[in-house]
């Protein structure tokens, strides 16, 4: 499930929401009419089909029986037994956000999934003016490795707020997970609680500015456990740590399974033409995406092979370096009727899978990424995948099993030619990347893990009692 | 065709004093303090890490891989081929068949036998680094209980045919380290409920390295299924 689903707006039925008092201002801009001014490109500016400039009325949550046919009965049995040991017991989830981001989205379908199995899940959102946020963001930067010098006055708006949240909320469950740095601090009642504290770290620490770490250290050693996203985003902890990878819905809009004639009605509506090679890119407009480099690439391997360039993504219409990149994609472009750059709206999840589906290769060219699930989208749809060795991007693409990893612009060339001349290779790579989704990347195995680690320290909390 | 032998041991099968439990086994992936950056550090970490590092790199992780037909043995070789770029080395690792072992002890000495030996005859490459680090890791395991429970010969090729694929690495793979011999839950119970030595023996000769897990329980199976009819 990636950020740009929308049903993180309306499908959050546990969330109490009541306690937000501001939802960030680039969430409110995401979700505005004037983001529909975006256009599609093919060597001309083509105004996008009506078809997408209005927000779809979300599909109801699917329940656990829905998934039974994806990832078959004996994984929901195995839900259904774990399950049964936690019937009544309680879990609170903890984050900053109940719109917008991956882990709003994950935790809405989480949620309902957990508490379907009588595990009940409440979800709690913190509280916080503007001056938190950004301290917040500056700290998830931070941590992302940028630069930034941290003051006294960012530490006691950060604990400021972190303690009016702490006072507010009840933390009478079994088990509290908090999500992410920005309410980091509320672990400071777990001496008052019973629950086992687990802290859900989504970011990349593998690089963070020490100042900001070495602040947030401190309360992060004091829960039971932390959960990280990859091996490779972990810091030295005192406490054990496990390994969660984010997790794609099967049954969403983005990746649910679609006829073949509305494929065919959203490329025509694109101006895809499916009887020649597509190569795919799906990422915001970002330098960090690389999609100039993924141009360059395209250009090399066209001198060899005929095919198509399918740039799609959005963040160009709310976000003015969106804008700028998006025009130098558009130069580096230049007059090429075969590459088609389409700046979508954020509530594009079908077309989205379409064109994903509709594919003959997707690329996922990053010089900096978190997991990559734009990544994990297309393995699970079954696409040869090339894909830079970067941030979780190793951990799904087993370089020439899974899909392809490279280095450099001629790389992703090469490969791209190799995957469009070697179509038995490409479809074996795109058959085990499916395989590795459904093994390690869906939805159910999330929630599996939630039951395994609350059974793991109710387990360790049982022999602690028996030896006290 | 039937041989002397086979119709021998068909005129032999018996009821099973035992059923046969269908068990599966879940893991929780626990990241580790190790990590090596070059093969140097990598022959180091192998010497000291927890026993169960050494099992979730080269038990565990085939079972995670497990619809991969060829070329995945162990993250051992997985690693020095696309982090260090050392084939040969990789070669050597992926030669290593888990099924071998009976305990991770001798596991664990012989991927520091090979790793030895290769940097001796390669120095320069010890040192290099690796394009990203190896990360031990462990697994927390529970065992669960599924709803198949055979009695019967033809109860157990239904609940073979319709646990997940982790009971079958379960009882196929893993089992030898619960049972610290040279076999298999499903060989075991062949053999010693129903008298199905040849069958037993046919199972244990299944190369899993050839095989995705899927193809492994389909094996099984006809195996199985032969001994019937």
């Amino acid at each position: 499930m990636s950020s740009d689903d929308p049903r993180a707006i309306s499908a959050n039925p546990t969330v109490n929401t009541q306690a937000r008092t501001e939802v960030p201002r680039r969430d409110v801009e995401r979700r505005s009419p004037h983001s529909a001014r975006r256009a599609s490109d093919r060597g001309n500016n083509r105004p996008l089909p009506a078809s997408v400039l209005t927000p779809p009325t979300p599909p109801p949550p699917p329940h656990l029986d829905d998934y039974g046919a994806i990832v078959g009965q004996s994984q929901l049995d195995t839900l259904r037994y774990l399950a049964k040991e936690f019937k009544g017991k309680t879990i609170k989830m903890v984050n900053s956000t109940a719109v917008g981001g991956g882990v709003a989205e994950m935790l809405n379908r989480l949620v309902p999934l957990l508490s379907e199995l009588e595990v009940l899940t409440h979800w709690d959102v913190i509280t916080g003016g503007n001056d938190f946020f950004e301290v917040t963001k500056a700290f998830h930067n931070a941590l992302h490795g940028a630069p930034y010098q941290l003051t006294q006055a960012a530490k006691d708006i950060f604990l400021m707020y972190n303690e009016q949240n702490r006072r507010r909320m009840q933390f009478g469950e079994d088990l509290v997970v908090i999500h992410d740095p920005q309410p980091a601090a509320l672990v400071l009642s777990r001496p008052h609680t019973p629950a086992h504290w687990v802290w859900r770290c989504h970011i990349d620490l593998s690089n963070p500015n020490p100042g900001v770490w070495e602040f947030l250290r401190p309360f992060v050693a004091q829960y039971d456990t932390a959960i990280f996203s990859s091996q490779s985003f972990t810091q030295q902890l005192p406490i054990p740590q496990y390994l969660f990878y984010p997790c794609i819905d099967p049954l969403s809009e983005k990746n649910k399974e679609l006829a073949d004639s509305q494929v065919q009605q959203i490329c025509d509506e694109f101006g895809i033409d499916r009887s020649r090679p597509i190569v795919t890119q799906v990422s915001r407009f970002d330098r960090l995406k690389d999609p100039v480099g993924v141009v360059q690439a395209y250009k090399l391997a066209k001198k060899y092979i005929d095919c198509q360039l399918v740039l799609a993504g959005g963040g160009a219409s709310d976000d003015p370096e969106g804008a700028t990149v998006l025009q130098e994609v558009k130069e580096a472009a230049g007059n090429d009727p075969d590459i088609i750059i389409l700046d979508l709206p954020p509530w594009c999840a079908v077309q989205i899978n379409a064109i994903q589906r509709a594919s003959t290769i997707i690329v996922q060219k990053s010089l900096k990424e978190g997991f990559g699930l734009t990544v994990t989208e297309a393995l699970w749809k079954a696409k040869p995948t090339i894909a830079s060795a970067v941030g979780g991007i190793p951990n799904q693409i087993l370089h020439k099993l899974t899909g392809v990893l490279v280095h450099s612009i001629e790389g992703c060339a090469f490969q791209i030619r190799y995957l469009l001349t070697h179509p038995e290779f490409a479809r074996s790579i795109g058959s085990s990347g499916r395989e590795h989704v459904k093994e390690n990347f869906l939805m159910t195995n999330d929630v599996k893990r939630w039951l395994l680690l609350f059974r793991i320290l109710e387990q360790a909390k049982g022999q602690l009692s028996q030896a006290a | 065709m039937a041989t002397a032998e086979n119709l021998a041991e068909k005129s032999a099968l018996r009821k099973p004093q035992k059923p046969f439990y269908f068990n599966n086994s879940e893991h929780l992936l626990r990241i580790g303090r190790q990590r090596a950056s070059d093969l140097s550090a990598l022959l180091q970490a192998l010497q000291t890490v927890p026993d169960d590092c050494i099992f979730q790199h080269t038990f565990r992780t085939l079972q995670e891989h497990h619809f991969i037909r060829q070329g995945f043995s162990n993250d051992f070789a997985h690693w020095s081929l696309f982090a260090c770029n050392e084939p040969a080395l990789a070669e050597q690792f992926a030669s290593v068949d888990v099924r071998e072992f009976t305990a991770i002890e001798g596991l664990r000495r012989r991927m520091v036998e090979i790793l030895d030996e290769f940097l001796q005859s390669h120095n320069m490459s010890g040192s290099r680094p690796a394009h990203e680090p190896f990360y031990f890791c462990a697994a927390d395991i529970v065992v669960l209980p599924t709803a198949f429970c055979a009695d019967t010969l033809k109860a157990f090729l239904d609940g073979l045919n319709q646990v997940s694929v982790h009971s079958i690495h379960h009882h196929f793979i893993e089992a030898r380290l619960r049972l610290h011999r040279m076999s298999n839950d499903f060989s075991q119970w062949l053999e010693s409920e129903i008298g199905l030595r040849e069958a037993a023996d046919a199972i244990e000769r299944i190369d899993i390295y050839a095989n995705t897990m899927e193809g492994v329980r389909r094996q099984i199976a006809r195996i199985v299924s032969q001994s019937i009819h």
